[in-house]
């Protein structure tokens, strides 16, 4: 039997014969070489069959030496199913139309809402998103996503201290929180002040409370410093010790520094390249030219793009790709050692709190080692050792 | 005469060495299944066709199939496999 499928896809005609001899008609039909289905016998005089397209012609043919009328009445596959697409291609263009629209559109960033910030701030993150690109009609993939945003407007606008940057739909909705003054302090319950680490200490400053130290004693970490109970035995009184009780305490640091680094620079030259992408085939849409950087550093960023409300699986990916620049910095043994104890107060002060004070540095071994050098120093420090502990009191 | 002779050879030759008689006697080859399919090979064309009957014409006389809800699925020059509820098949001989 023939494969129906490919008669399908090459398009059939039903035909109906009307008349005498509709036998003989089929008869020549087969023995022309046109191949006849599914014939169906409607009345004595009527007939259905199909055939192919391409032997429509040949049909004509044979039916004018016989007594039968023929009329087209059912036509199938492919052929029909263009000529009636194109046909409608109004209609179809007009669908095009619309789901390019509504791409489009949702692509499109259509309010931009500020909730939390006074009028004068308002005004400003409004300007700062501005000179970013964020306004109403930007599209969104252009943009940076919330994260980034989010880091920017409270790097560039002082007066904030956090901000919720939220898509929604094809709305941005940014939710500030302004720099308050503090409020005024509660009353603190009474505590006692207790050393953080061991130290000497080396003096005191005490507001309220008994002190049970003086200078030069060495304590343990944990060590009651001031009390916060007061009063003669018998008639105590429980207050909130406060205060500051600075001691020398000590620090151990090592450094390690190498005498060569290579590190890479941006050099500030950079070519773009944009794609839309779907799963992982990226295809290019702008951005030809091949860079001629000798280092590069390469960034890319993805962004979905939308319909309606949902993303879709196609992405737009921007890849950046930045000249950089080798540089070679090489120190001599001094200049080494110098660079690390540099190093290692920095280091220190970036842990120590503001008010510590570095009092003397000791270097208690440096030595070279292959390509690098190695310090282990020792700080004394001044620095607050009190820290609160609540007095929990008794029923 | 000889037209019967030679046909009589043929039968002879058929039976003797066990040649397929269908080839060697130009008979038609009929295939059914159940009742539904009927599958004629070597036939000489169709001389009526409704939906209760199908008359083909053979090399010596007439087939008739008789039955319901004919529809001849497949026609070429020797075969066609005809569809439907087949309740007879008679063979006219001439």
């Amino acid at each position: 039997m023939k494969n129906e499928w490919v008669d399908t896809l090459a398009g059939s005609v039903r035909v109906k014969a009307r008349g005498k001899g509709i036998e003989r008609l089929i008869n020549a039909c087969v023995r022309q070489g046109i191949a006849v289905w599914n014939v169906k016998k409607h009345s004595a005089d009527t007939a259905t069959f199909f055939i192919k397209l391409s032997d429509v012609k040949r049909l004509r043919h044979v039916a004018r030496q016989s007594e039968c009328k023929l009329s087209f009445v059912g036509r199938t596959g492919l052929p029909f199913f263009w000529r009636r697409a194109w046909r409608n291609s109004g209609f179809w263009l007009g669908l095009l139309l619309f789901i390019a629209m509504v791409f489009l559109l949702s692509n499109i960033v259509w309010k931009i809402e500020i909730k939390g910030a006074a009028p004068e701030t308002e005004h400003q993150i409004a300007r700062e998103l501005k000179r970013m690109g964020v306004e109403r009609g930007a599209f969104q993939f252009l943009l940076d996503d919330p994260e980034t945003l989010q880091k920017k407007l409270t790097e560039r606008v002082p007066d904030i201290t956090w901000v919720g940057v939220e898509w929604k739909g094809t709305s941005l909705h940014f939710r500030v929180v302004e720099k308050e003054i503090p409020e005024p302090k509660k009353p603190i319950p009474p505590r006692h002040l207790v050393a953080k680490k061991e130290a000497v200490i080396a003096d005191l400053f005490v507001e309220e409370g008994q002190p049970l130290v003086s200078v030069n004693d060495y304590v343990q970490k944990g060590q009651l410093l001031v009390s916060g109970i007061i009063g003669a035995e018998g008639r105590t009184k429980f207050v909130p010790a406060s205060g500051k009780v600075f001691g020398e305490t000590w620090y151990k640091s090592t450094v390690v520094l190498p005498l060569e680094t290579t590190f890479h620079v941006l050099t500030g030259k950079f070519t773009e390249r944009h794609y839309v992408g779907i799963g992982r085939l990226l295809i290019p849409v702008w951005g030809w030219k091949k860079p001629v950087f000798a280092h590069t550093i390469v960034e890319t960023e993805k962004r979905p793009f939308r319909f309606w409300k949902w993303d879709l699986p196609l992405y737009y990916e921007r890849i950046t790709i930045r000249e950089a620049e080798e540089v070679k910095r090489r120190y001599t043994w001094e200049e080494a050692f110098a660079e690390a104890k540099e190093i290692a107060r920095r280091e220190l002060r970036a842990k120590l709190p503001e008010e510590a004070a570095i009092r003397s540095e000791k270097v208690l071994h440096q030595a070279k080692e292959n390509g690098k050098v190695r310090v282990e120093l020792h700080y004394e420090v001044i620095e607050n050792i009190a820290v609160p502990q609540p007095i929990v009191q008794g029923d | 005469m000889v037209k019967k002779w030679r046909q009589q050879m043929k039968r002879w030759m058929a039976e003797k060495l066990e040649l397929p008689a269908d080839i060697m006697m130009d008979l038609p080859r009929i295939t059914m299944v159940g009742h539904i399919h009927i599958y004629i090979e070597n036939h000489r064309g169709l001389l009526a066709f409704s939906d209760k009957e199908l008359r083909l014409l053979l090399r010596n006389g007439q087939l008739v199939v008789r039955g319901e809800q004919f529809v001849i699925k497949t026609i070429l020059p020797e075969e066609i496999l005809l569809e439907g509820k087949i309740s007879q098949v008679v063979y006219i001989d001439e």
